[in-house]
């Protein structure tokens, strides 16, 4: 029975991710509203019967309408659509006589070790230290557990759509989240780690990093310190990036949660510590404002883990247990106020920062775009000409790379330019990696575009130049080319509107540009709507004066070959 | 000035060209005739090679073409050979993305390295002859085809080259237009120019050419004075052809 459950599970976990995915809050909304127990097996009977009414009046001459069907096929569809009932039936029954209240609850199982992450021996099994204290939890409310994984930027929202009931996923309380959501009582003390490479003798605190690139999680108390304290920093979707990157050099430390750091970068012979563990915090359980009576539940709950040494257990398990938890839960026990002030990272949002952020971001958006534009159009050429007029083994090589990089998404491009070229020894730099990558995947557009234009361009072209005395370079460069430039402008600049948007794939490697600043500031202070509207307008701000540029552009090509001698007098 | 012997050419087993010879004096125009499909266009561009040939020679002021060349040489000698033959196509071929001025120049200061001022000088030249000048800034979309006929003859010309070929430059003309080609090129011819003109029209040939070259099938059926091939024709298939022209 409980491999069948499991199985439930994960394909109601399945279900949610999809849900997750789903835009519409409406068919979220009612999809996961729960109906009393009572009211399902009423929905169930209802459904039964009426199914076998459609079945019953078939041998009664309701069938007016198909006299010529045979009585015998009419009895095997009958069977058939009985069974099919009544297997129907025993699917709902054994998935809802043993269900009781469940408690959903949502976290990022992505590079989410050790607070719950993917069974590296069973990969359909999550396992954790905070999976393990949510069995705990659910076993002490008397409810059945069900993890939704869902993605840790966006868990807020998640849970405001009730995607879940809960958030459990070392979550901090923070002014900004206190507005959309409430808090349990804290189950976990955590602590920040500063990591840094072993070799590394600068940076001993996070007062040697003023000047240095610090990576580590978004939106979280980590990332809110480094901004505090004005520290550059680059934000990650998962712990084992930022460590990564740390490796290759493309960032200096990682800050991050103590759980995390022990798990990611302990062990790491490549890394060590940067001194002691600082900045104390508590985790605690994300609910729905409205969810008062499950707020008194959970809470009841973790004292009685706490109380009773079973999260005690789980921690000691998961090598967490450690000074600060021993004074935390001696104070639960002893309900004393904890004699350890928490530090409570905070931050509020701020409308001109925000701004001054996504200007920020715009500007490296453009930048961006205009960088992978220019290796776009340069390299395109080669191609183009390689393509269409190149011995053999060069067409072959050109239309190989021109299948790759326009068959391919420029996102896989993009993770695998970042994350699969280091194994080689090529780590660029993300904003390098975005601009190389969009650079390389637009040039196989762009050849297309030129080759069309070369080829627009009449053979008498090319004899009229050659019968002037020039050689075929010359021809090109000075008859073909500029001609071909004009058939080819509409659809550059068609391509650099729609390059200028797929900067936003950028995000996915961390590149903070328009895309990734909307997601980051809205996840963090959830203005989705507002700072939507505002990065859309900054998109547009950028995208619509390019295409007017281009558009002049090419009335200006075009009004040269019919400008009239009139005109030209002017302005000779 | 021109010297082709025995010129051969065929594109696959098909022969298009089977044997040509003859010679264009200096300072004189051969106008070549024949029906359509003759051949006449493939010898054309077989002299100014944009078609590799496949027998005889074509010599031209001390640049020869034949066939068994190594393909660099080959590639050297006709480059060699376009500097000194100019070719004014039935489509011109203009370059539109230049001005009348641009198209003029473009060759003399990219492939002959003049100065663009003493090219830009020598453009309005040309252009007044040919009746021009006041085009000289406009693009070739805006001209009629009788003027960027007169613009692809200014544009040949200023590569200064020995002979200039012209592919049906009647194709596109009324009969006044023609009228007036014939004298400019007439007048071209009396400073000096040596030109092949391969035209169907007979009446425009007879009063422009100073001989005849008559083919047929890819062979030379006849070639003389223009006076004695249209008036009296030694070959009954030129009769024909003349007396149906007529």
């Amino acid at each position: 029975m409980e491999g069948l459950t499991n199985a439930l599970n994960v394909h109601d976990a399945f279900l949610s991710v999809k849900r997750n995915r789903c835009l519409l809050p409406l068919t979220d909304s009612l999809q996961s509203t729960e109906p009393p127990i009572s009211s399902k097996y009423f929905r169930i009977g209802t459904i039964y019967v009426y199914l076998w009414r459609l079945l019953i009046p078939r041998g009664h001459g309701s069938h007016a309408f198909e006299p010529n069907r045979s009585t015998m096929e009419r009895q095997l569809t009958g069977i058939y659509l009985k069974a099919f009932c009544i297997l129907i039936l025993l699917s709902l029954i054994s998935s809802n006589v043993v269900a009781q209240k469940t408690l959903r609850w949502g976290a990022d199982p992505s590079g989410g070790a050790p607070y719950v992450y993917t069974d590296p021996a069973n990969p359909d099994r999550y396992i954790g230290y905070e999976k393990e204290m949510v069995d705990a939890l659910a076993a002490a409310m008397g409810r059945q557990p069900e993890f939704v994984p869902s993605d840790w930027e966006t868990l807020v929202s998640a849970l405001q759509r009730q995607s879940f009931d809960v958030i459990v996923n070392g979550l901090e309380p923070t002014g900004d989240r206190a507005q959309q959501i409430a808090f349990s009582n804290p189950y976990y003390v955590f602590q920040l780690q500063l990591t840094v490479r072993r070799d590394d003798d600068r940076i001993h605190s996070l007062d040697d990093c003023k000047k240095r690139i610090v990576g580590t999680l978004g939106n979280t108390a980590a990332s809110r310190l480094l901004e505090q304290q004005n520290i550059p920093y680059k934000s990650y979707q998962d712990p084992v990036g930022a460590y990564r990157d740390l490796e290759l050099k493309r960032i200096d430390a990682v800050v991050m949660d103590v759980p995390a750091e022990a798990f990611y970068a302990r062990d790491n012979p490549r890394l060590k510590q940067a001194g002691p563990p600082f900045s104390r915090g508590v985790y605690v359980i994300g609910l729905r404002k409205g969810d008062v009576a499950l707020k008194a539940e959970v809470d009841k709950a973790i004292e009685s883990i706490i109380v009773d040494g079973s999260l005690e257990r789980i921690l000691t398990k998961w090598k967490l247990w450690n000074e600060a938890q021993v004074e935390f839960h001696a104070s639960v026990k002893t309900k004393t106020p904890p004699g350890v002030p928490f530090e409570m990272t905070n931050s509020s949002f701020n409308w001109l920062e925000a701004l001054r952020r996504l200007s920020k971001a715009a500007a490296i958006t453009v930048l961006l775009a205009l960088g992978s534009m220019v290796i776009a159009v340069v390299l395109g050429l080669p191609l183009a000409v390689g393509q269409w007029n190149g011995p053999r083994w060069l067409r072959v090589f050109c239309t190989i790379y021109v299948e790759f990089f326009r068959g391919t998404p420029v996102l896989v491009q993009l993770l695998f330019l970042y994350f699969g070229l280091p194994v080689i020894g090529i780590a660029m730099p993300g904003w390098l990696t975005a601009l190389v990558g969009l650079g390389l995947n637009y040039a196989a557009y762009e050849s297309q575009v030129y080759r069309a234009a070369l080829e627009a361009i009449p053979n008498g072209q090319w004899e009229a130049s050659y019968s002037l005395g020039m050689s075929p370079l010359l021809a090109f460069r000075r008859v073909i080319l500029p001609q071909a430039f004009r058939i080819a402008l509409p659809p550059m600049t068609n391509d650099f509107v729609s390059l200028f948007k797929d900067t936003s794939v950028a995000f996915a490697i961390s590149v903070w540009e328009l895309a990734t600043a909307y997601r980051e500031l809205a996840n963090a202070s959830g203005q989705f709507l507002l700072l939507g509207v505002t990065v859309s307008l900054f998109y547009l701000a950028m995208s619509l004066p390019m295409s007017q540029v281009a558009r002049m552009l090419e009335e200006r090509l075009s009004r040269r070959a019919t400008e009239r001698i009139e005109d030209v007098e002017v302005m000779a | 000035m021109i010297q082709v012997n025995n010129l051969r050419k065929s594109f696959g087993s098909r022969e298009i060209l089977k044997g040509i010879s003859f010679e264009v004096a200096p300072q004189t125009i051969l106008g070549v005739i024949g029906a359509s499909g003759s051949g006449k266009t493939t010898l054309l561009r077989c002299l100014n090679g944009l078609e590799t040939i496949s027998g005889g020679t074509v010599s031209c002021q001390g640049v020869q073409l034949q066939a068994n060349l190594s393909a660099t040489e080959y590639k050297r000698r006709v480059r060699a050979l376009r500097l000194k033959v100019g070719t004014v196509f039935q489509h011109f071929y203009l370059f539109p993305h230049l001005s009348v001025l641009g198209n003029i120049i473009e060759a003399p200061v990219h492939v002959l390295r003049s100065a663009k001022k003493t090219a830009e000088a020598e453009a309005y030249e040309l252009l007044e002859s040919v009746g021009l000048k006041q085009a000289a800034r406009q693009y070739p979309g805006t001209l009629s085809g009788g003027e960027q006929q007169r613009v692809a003859i200014a544009r040949a010309l200023a590569m200064h080259p020995a002979l200039l070929l012209l592919d049906e430059p009647t194709s596109a003309l009324d009969p006044r237009r023609m009228a007036s080609l014939r004298g400019l090129l007439r007048g071209f011819a009396a400073k000096g120019h040596t030109m092949i003109i391969i035209s169907h029209s007979i009446g425009f040939l007879g009063g422009v050419s100073d001989s005849l070259l008559y083919m047929e099938n890819g062979f030379v059926v006849e070639h003389g004075p223009t006076e004695q091939v249209l008036n009296t024709p030694k070959d009954a298939r030129v009769k024909e052809f003349i007396a149906q022209a007529e």
